[in-house]
């Protein structure tokens, strides 16, 4: 048997509704036709009054969902592309996320954004989200790069009493498999040494693991080795694992498949080079995006993100910095 | 505006008890609102300071109608009337405005923000429309969990708040939904100094619930007798499974849209027009005529009004206001997130 | 083989003894170490004694004649085995040669540069040529500096392989590691300081001229005098004179402005035990020679005992000159103090 990210995302929403009448999940075409990515296929089914369709309204679905939250539940809202969640942006970063902060009372949503491109999605449905949400105080910003973490970081994030940004990504939905679901886990906010290495740590998260991931095999034959720091949770961030890892190598890259300015990685180095620069034998690296919107065409599109070739071009050129 | 002898007594006989409660919160609000403003003026309060005056009948009807405990009510920022007549003690507002930690938001948000979510009174944000949704939520939420009875719940918003995609969002919602909504409107003819021409080209707001598929209805908001009965009628209805009540109250703001706002743009003529009259004294002169009070008893509203306002303003400013230092500076709830 | 007797380094301040006794015959037998010349510096009379086992065949010194550290007093017949092992430096033809007043050393100008004995080789250089050393500190490197006390100086040796020649910290971890391997002595403070006072020095342009001097007259003056100036002496005065009257020479650049000194305060540069002290004397151009003895020579034994006055050592002078010379050094590149751009050499001729 083998169970993909999708199916795992399914599975985890399908064991919290059973195991917990509080859950529910909101969102676009996700009732009888199971959701655009089918990921919550069948639940429906299982669940007819708790396995919503909303309109087409991301402000009003998010506000519905801190409104259930005030009520005791805990509501998983599904945006169909992270994209479309800029439109329930204020209810995201002003309402769900200030709600503890100014009356007290724990708002224990969960937001799934299908994030990140896959060939041909274009600009408005490619979008990588994390920076956005994470900049706001009072978010957990949550970004699986496996099929495990995927169903047991789901399961935390629905369990967790903040609001939740969880960014799943679209090219995994399909591509990667696993042959099990895990039993026990790593808890959501901490970071995972993927693989252990000397000459440079890769900081990164979601998809870019398995890119960095082939970026560093191939530099192992060149006797490179690359420790990959998978961070998991974008917010609250696991720096202690990232330092202990740069303690290690003495250099660093950051990589994200979000645009370049400000953001994740950026957040990565900064808190590096301020609470680590004893550390650093080179200057720290930042790889992103190109600084444009999301290209169409897959050629384009390749060129567009950080791949295996960037990220070794990147790597090659940080270790003889 | 009522009519009829008829519609007359079977208003005595149904709510001269609802108007005269009503009227005592209008009475509170007033008088907590004119001692505020005159703090402020002394540069004691923290924040800003958004009064009611003229909005009072119009926000205290629609509160006297729903059920503590039972139903919800999500004020905005005109709506210390209401908020009073929903069951807010005098004395969490008067701790926000003098900044005591005691109060509601700690010291965190600030004072026409107050709420009490798990007593049914969300705490606004600023942006107009958003607390809409949030009133579905509660309202989906209960439903869903079969605890909805005959509950309702209530939001409010001005002119200027019908025109954000929120409001839009959250009542096309609550249509599909058929939520027991009631969303009243203060049409109060500006949005800060925007008048309505500027706001929505449709003749009035009511017209928006058309488009909706709810029931919209438009009411004096000078008028308290007009308020508390069409806004009884509006919530027996969404009791009933009626679904969303669009509640449009024409009135006039007697005031800027702050304390620092002395409203240049209201003209003369509309100060004076019928839309100009003063709710307060309006709901006096008809109690009076009704004979449901006589003026002893409205003087002793109006003395334990001042003693009650008295007497909350001073508690809260004997209290410690916020101390940077030992306070909770985290935004998140988890414990496991604040490690 | 001829071994030269030299006049030796007697304590690591004296630049110069006078001999005062011969205690052998030409022609006598002696052993290693055995004393053959009494000789008085500044601060003692000490012992000079042979270098090897051997025959004295020559005492060039005159007794009563101040010579130099490094001079050559006379020779020993010695074998080829022990010739080998004492002979540290050179032997000039003669002692004419050695007494010469021209600074400017026969053998280095025979020295025929345009046939290097030796051809510099990149290949044979510690470092790449096109190292930028330890330009750049990344701070990782510093903060692993910093545990074990070392500055950037310390990393000359290693070859960088970072970035433009940059020391990575793999470099330097393994540079420690071969350290280990080596003796190693810890450095007395003073050493420290003078390296780091010269480190500190080359941070700026610098440029060494030699001219030759005829001291005839000056030693014609010096035999006439009593008490008897030594070399330095007169080069101090000289050069306070000198600036004196041109103390653009001694000024520094501040912007577009030279600051000239408002004071001539003249250092030299004495030897001390593992180091070199500078003391200064203030404002020489109004001191005459004959009291400048005193000063001097007081200055000196203060310096020695590591006990220089206050205003001796701070502010520090305009200028310094030192006497290498004494050393059988005939050319030298002297480095001015950190805080100064002149220090005036005087080279063994």
């Amino acid at each position: 048997m083998s169970i993909t990210y999708l199916e795992a995302i399914r599975e985890a929403q399908s064991v919290a509704l059973q195991k917990n009448d509080e859950v529910f999940i909101y969102g676009q075409d996700i009732g009888f036709f199971g959701g655009a990515f089918k990921s919550t296929k069948g639940l429906y089914n299982e669940f007819p009054d708790r396995v919503l369709d909303s309109p087409i309204s991301e402000d009003a679905m998010v506000g519905l969902a801190v409104g259930a939250a005030i009520e005791g539940m805990r509501p998983i809202v599904e945006m169909q592309f992270a994209d479309f969640s800029s439109v329930g942006f204020n209810q995201i970063v002003n309402q769900a996320a200030t709600l503890y902060w100014r009356t007290s009372l724990a708002c224990p949503i969960t937001i799934r954004l299908p994030s990140g491109g896959t060939p041909g999605s274009g600009p408005f449905h490619s979008q990588c989200m994390e920076t956005i949400y994470a900049h706001y105080p009072g978010t957990v910003v949550m970004a699986p790069s496996t099929v495990e973490d995927a169903y047991s970081m789901l399961l935390d994030a629905i369990s967790i009493d903040d609001p939740v940004i969880f960014c799943e990504h679209k090219y995994l939905y399909y591509h990667l498999k696993a042959q099990q679901l895990p039993k026990k886990a790593l808890p959501a906010t901490k970071a995972r040494i993927v693989r252990p290495g000397r000459h440079a740590t890769i900081v990164t998260y979601s998809a870019m693991v398995h890119e960095a991931v082939s970026t560093a095999e191939k530099l192992s034959e060149d006797g490179f080795e690359i420790e990959i720091v998978d961070l998991r949770c974008v917010k609250p961030i696991d720096i202690e694992t990232v330092l202990g890892s740069i303690a290690r190598t003495g250099r660093v890259l950051a990589i994200g498949e979000a645009f370049p300015w400000g953001g994740v990685t950026a957040e990565i180095i900064s808190q590096i080079t301020s609470e680590g620069f004893n550390l650093l034998d080179a200057p720290p690296a930042r790889l992103n995006s190109l600084d444009t919107p999301i290209p169409y065409h897959p050629e384009l599109w390749r060129f567009h993100r950080p791949t295996a070739h960037s990220i070794e071009d990147k790597i090659r050129k940080l270790i003889k910095e | 505006m009522a009519s009829g002898a008829d519609h007359e007594d079977n208003l005595k006989n149904d709510s001269s008890e609802m108007v005269l409660d009503a009227f005592r919160w209008m009475v509170l609000a007033r008088t907590f609102e004119d001692k505020i403003s005159s703090i402020y003026k002394a540069g004691k309060i923290v924040g800003g300071v958004y009064v009611g005056k003229g909005q009072e009948a119009f926000s205290s009807a629609l509160a006297v109608n729903l059920v503590k405990g039972k139903d919800i009510y999500s004020p905005l920022i005109r709506d210390m009337a209401g908020r009073s007549a929903f069951g807010e003690p005098l004395v969490d507002a008067a701790r926000t405005y003098m900044g005591s930690s005691k109060g509601p938001t700690q010291g965190r948000d600030g004072n026409v923000h107050r709420g009490n979510p798990r007593e049914g009174m969300p705490a606004m944000i600023s942006h107009l429309g958003a607390m809409i949704s949030v009133v579905n939520g509660i309202l989906f939420a209960r439903r869903m969990k079969g605890t909805l009875d005959d509950a309702v719940g209530a939001t409010t918003i001005g002119d200027g708040g019908t025109s954000t995609g929120a409001f839009h969002e959250a009542l096309n919602l609550a249509a599909v939904e058929n939520l027991p909504l009631i969303v009243s409107v203060a049409n109060n003819q500006f949005a800060y100094s925007t008048p309505n021409s500027k706001q929505f080209a449709c003749d009035n707001i009511t017209d928006k619930a058309v488009g909706y598929g709810i029931t919209g209805v438009e009411v004096d908001g000078t008028d308290l007798v007009d308020c508390v009965n069409t806004f009884k009628l509006c919530v027996e209805k969404a009791r009933a499974g009626d679904g969303p009540q669009l509640v449009v109250g024409n009135l006039l703001r007697l005031s800027g849209h702050g304390e620092h706002d002395d409203a240049p743009y209201i003209s003369e003529d509309l100060r004076k027009s019928k839309l100009g009259e003063d709710c307060l004294s309006k709901a006096h002169n008809r109690i009076l005529d009704e004979g449901w009070a006589n003026q002893g008893d409205i003087d002793d509203i109006f003395k334990e009004s001042d003693d009650e306002v008295k007497s909350a303003i001073h508690t809260a400013e004997s209290e410690k206001v916020p101390d940077p230092y030992s306070h909770n500076w985290s935004a998140y709830s988890s414990s496991i997130l604040n490690e | 083989m001829r071994v030269p007797i030299l006049m030796p380094q007697l304590g690591e301040s004296i630049a110069e003894a006078t001999i005062r006794d011969v205690k052998i015959e030409i022609g006598q037998s002696v052993d290693a170490d055995e004393d053959i010349l009494e000789v008085e510096t500044e601060k003692a009379m000490m012992e000079v004694t042979t270098p090897c086992p051997g025959q004295i065949l020559e005492i060039i010194a005159k007794i009563d004649t101040s010579y130099p550290v490094g001079a050559i007093l006379g020779y020993i017949e010695a074998s080829e085995e022990y010739a080998q092992k004492s002979t540290p430096i050179e032997e000039p033809d003669d002692l004419s040669e050695q007494k010469s007043e021209n600074l400017t050393n026969k053998k280095a100008e025979n020295n025929d540069l345009a046939n290097p004995s030796v051809t510099p080789t990149i290949e044979g250089l510690p470092v790449p040529a096109k190292a930028t050393g330890a330009r750049y500190i990344s701070p990782r490197l510093r903060a692993r500096m910093e545990d074990l006390g070392l500055n950037a100086a310390d990393l000359a040796g290693i070859a960088g392989s970072g970035a433009g020649g940059r020391i990575t910290v793999e470099d330097f971890e393994s540079f420690m590691y071969d350290l280990e391997t080596k003796k190693t002595s810890p450095a007395s403070s003073m050493r420290i300081a003078v390296a780091d006072s010269m480190r500190r020095s080359w941070s700026r342009p610098l440029a060494t001229v030699g001219s030759p001097v005829k001291l005839d007259s000056l030693l014609n003056h010096r035999k006439q005098s009593n008490p008897k100036p030594g070399p330095t002496i007169y080069a101090i005065r000289a050069l306070a004179i000198a600036l004196g009257e041109r103390t653009a020479s001694a000024g520094r650049l501040v912007g577009n402005q030279i600051v000239h000194p408002d004071s001539i305060d003249i250092g030299f540069a004495v030897e001390v035990d593992d180091g070199v002290l500078v003391p200064v004397i203030r404002k020489v151009d109004q001191i005459p020679l004959k009291d400048l003895i005193a000063e001097y020579s007081s200055l000196v034994d203060a310096a020695k005992k590591r006990r220089l006055p206050k205003e001796a050592s701070s502010p520090p002078g305009i200028a310094t000159v030192t006497n290498f010379g004494t050393f059988g050094i005939v050319w030298a590149t002297p480095i001015p103090l950190p805080e100064q751009n002149l220090v005036l050499g005087l080279g063994f001729g």
